[in-house]
């Protein structure tokens, strides 16, 4: 009980390695994501089925069995051995959450009247110049709901990193539940410090959605 | 670009269509949408700064007519050539020849998340490589020219719909076309709008444009028409300038049709 | 090789899945040692205690560990847990009368062995629970049983052989061990994971530098993979494993000691270790001194 007071420099560590797992993974979700999200709608049938096949399989495989594959099946086959552990954190948190980022946006995407991309092809811009310029930010800005609940989910799931080597907020709680006989105050200090990054995102969502607000 | 052949072939064509002086040139056109035979064979050819008016009962395909000649409705038999340059395959090259082609839709379409100048501005940055500056000037005109520069500020959603449509018409002429497509722009209008629309498209005709124009407007075929083309289930069943069709049609179908349309 | 390796990432994919496969670890001798059970055990003891209580049911439910080869292990086809743990638990149920069959076993964690302890979900904790101040305020633990100390696993090729070597290097263990605890104090980069197979496997890989955790464990695994892995570096901590009780039986403590004790005396003791954690080839140790119960 003493140590998370004394020791208090660990717990702020330990989420700053939480925050850093989130944001980069958070980042990379939403690049890769938006990918899949343009291969699923656009005109190439091989990217929509590698970008379907994708979603689908990820969707619906267990984080844990991400992490597995990522830090212990894969470098058992000789692949990302020296890879940093932070990074191999956000290979397996991104990996499993573009498809969640993907759907979102496709969602947001179907909520852009057709007429919108029409209009963008008929004064000569490309697939890619109509989804960057007419589509997608129309679609990001239906999406902020939806992609604040996956990130949100996202933040979270980075405890799954505590048994897979990094010692953030999660494997320091258990290193202070181990050593003391009254784990109560540990979890509340340590679910508090998720609340509040999570509070931060929704703050961040909530702005975003004002602010882009768009009339129909 | 490393194909000397097919570019010689292009600017052949070119030259032979140029000396008839067609700009657009359909010929033997069909498209199906599953069974539906929505184009039957169609032939037509525009010229150069003709004003082209497109009527018919709905469902005769003047819609899809007017969509397919940018490929917005990609065609199933027959070409449609464009400046004597047939329309390619979707793709970059498809991209620069819509740039070509203006279109103005029912439902205006204007891009919601962005203000009247960044919607008319968008094409010539993006597509023409224009600086934003001139881009941003070239706009001020042309809403100017519209009636709508003072609301270059504001959102699509602020203005009323007789507004917006005009602002569609700038956004289409910034981008300097050879040919604008209008496909039925004054159906989803209040009845007071209409006319402030419809003025601007007589202004452009009068300049010369070359015009493809769907309308249940009768009074602006008649004041702006060179030619008026009657469809009727997917095929063109006449063709006639506006004093002779309105006055004298020659098909029993455009007869009923006119007889239900002027009777009230 | 490939053989080897396929087994492996097959067994992490079951480990995901909450089942601890881990090879045939600790299973050789899954029989263990027979022990003798006391007959009218209830009469020896006075009324109101828990011993009584326990005697007259005849069943006693038991925490062990299921993932520690030599300690406490039980693959996924086997009907009970193997190793010194569960044999110290099966001389103190013999001494209340109850046959080896009649122990129910529970699967502890790390986490878990307190919580268990005061909610009654099991009567006994004997799962390598190293005795600490912390815990003797919230837990009875009598003992040590069993003394061993931190060490290291490394690959053979390793140029780790003293503890100053592992400063800056990667060493992993289990997260919210005390092991990882002590390593990250040596300046050693701690990275914790579920379980000791997922944590050899890293340093299999060669992800990790080396695995830390108590000698005895770490033997298990270096007799696995003699041609690839090495126990190194004195014990450098003492971890007191002692037999983890509820504080509302306190009179359990000195019957611990004292069965515990005789068994040390008659030979009990010797024979479950050398079935045990003898097998990785580590001589019988003296049995330690255990503490005097508190009064």
């Amino acid at each position: 009980m003493d140590d998370v007071t004394s020791e208090f420099d660990l717990v702020l560590q330990a989420f700053w390695l939480t925050i850093q797992l989130a944001a980069l993974s958070g980042v990379v979700s939403l690049v890769l994501g938006t990918v899949l999200a343009a291969m699923r709608v656009g005109p190439v049938a091989p990217f929509r089925l590698a970008a379907t096949t994708y979603v689908n399989v990820v969707r619906n495989t267990p984080l844990l069995i991400v992490f597995v594959f990522v830090f212990v099946a894969f470098p058992n086959l000789g692949l990302l051995v020296g890879t940093p552990f932070l990074l191999k954190g956000v290979v397996a948190v991104s990996l499993y959450t573009a498809p969640f980022v993907c759907e979102a946006i496709r969602a947001g995407i179907n909520a852009v009247p057709l007429g919108q991309a029409e209009a963008a092809r008929a004064i000569g811009l490309t697939f890619g110049q109509t989804m960057g310029n007419v589509v997608l930010p129309q679609a990001f800005r239906a999406a902020v709901p939806p992609l604040a609940s996956v990130l949100i989910a996202m933040t979270k799931n980075t405890s799954i990193a505590a048994v897979f080597g990094l010692m953030e907020a999660t494997a320091r709680m258990r290193y202070f539940t181990n050593n003391s006989a009254d784990d109560t105050v540990i979890f509340l200090v340590f679910a508090l410090g998720y609340i509040i990054i999570v509070e931060t995102l929704s703050a961040g969502a909530w702005g975003l959605e004002r602010r882009w607000r768009v009339a129909r | 670009m490393a194909r000397p052949g097919r570019m010689w072939i292009v600017s052949g064509a070119m030259t032979t269509h140029r000396t008839t002086d067609d700009l657009v040139v359909l010929d033997h056109v069909d498209k199906w949408f599953g069974q539906l035979h929505v184009l039957k064979d169609v032939d037509l050819r525009i010229r150069r700064g003709e004003v082209v008016v497109v009527i018919g009962p709905s469902g005769s395909g003047k819609s899809t007519l007017c969509r397919a000649i940018n490929r917005l409705e990609p065609i199933d038999k027959g070409t449609i050539t464009l400046d004597g340059k047939p329309l390619p395959e979707e793709g970059k090259e498809l991209a620069a020849l819509r740039a070509e082609v203006g279109m103005v839709f029912q439902s205006f379409n204007l891009f919601a998340h962005k203000t009247i100048l960044e919607n008319v501005t968008l094409g010539p940055i993006k597509v023409r490589g224009h600086k934003k500056d001139a881009a941003e000037k070239r706009a001020r005109e042309l809403l100017d020219r519209v009636g709508v520069g003072h609301q270059a500020e504001k959102y699509p959603a602020q203005l009323s719909g007789g507004q917006q449509q005009r602002v569609a018409i700038a956004r289409a002429l910034a981008m300097e076309p050879k040919v604008m497509l209008f496909d039925e722009p004054t159906s989803a209008l209040d009845p007071e709008m209409i006319s402030e629309v419809l003025e601007v498209m007589v202004d452009l005709a009068k300049q010369g444009m070359t015009m493809v124009v769907v309308t249940h407007e009768m009074g602006f075929a008649r004041t702006a028409g060179d030619r008026v083309v009657f469809m009727a289930d997917g095929a063109i069943v006449e063709e006639a300038t506006p004093e002779q069709f309105f006055t004298n049609p020659q098909s029993d179908r455009a007869k009923d049709f006119l007889g239900k349309i002027l009777k009230h | 090789m490939r053989h080897a390796r396929f087994r492996m990432a097959a067994a992490a994919v079951l480990l995901a899945g909450g089942l601890a496969a881990c090879g045939d670890a600790g299973n050789d001798d899954a029989e263990g040692v027979d022990v003798e059970v006391a007959e009218n055990a209830a009469d020896e003891f006075d009324d109101g205690t828990r011993m009584k209580e326990l005697a007259e049911d005849g069943n006693i439910v038991i925490g062990v560990k299921f993932d520690q080869p030599g300690i406490g292990f039980k693959g996924a086809t086997d009907d009970a847990p193997v190793g010194f743990d569960p044999e110290i638990g099966k001389i103190l149920a013999a001494d209340l009368g109850i046959a080896a069959e009649d122990i129910t076993w529970k699967e502890t964690i790390s986490d878990n062995r307190e919580p268990f302890l005061e909610s009654g979900e099991v009567d006994l904790v004997i799962a390598s629970y190293s005795i600490t101040d912390e815990r003797r305020e919230v837990v009875g633990q009598a003992g040590p049983y069993y003394v061993t100390g931190q060490q290291l696993l490394v690959r053979s090729d390793s140029d780790i052989d003293s503890l100053d070597d592992v400063k800056g290097t990667e060493v992993c263990s289990v997260t919210g061990s005390t092991s990882l605890e002590n390593i990250e104090a040596e300046g050693a980069r701690p990275r914790g994971f579920d379980t000791y197979s997922e944590c050899v496997d890293q340093v299999l890989n060669g992800t990790v530098d080396a695995m830390t955790t108590d000698g005895a464990i770490l033997l298990g695994y270096a007799a696995e993979n003699a041609d690839q892995l090495k126990v190194v570096v004195e014990p450098f901590s003492e971890e007191r494993y002692g037999v983890g009780y509820s504080l509302e039986a306190p009179e359990m403590c000195q019957w611990i000691v004292d069965t515990i004790t005789e068994a040390q005396e008659d030979g009990a003791w010797d024979e479950a270790f050398q079935a045990t954690l003898g097998q990785s080839g580590v001589e019988t140790p003296e049995p330690p001194a255990m503490d005097e119960c508190p009064a």
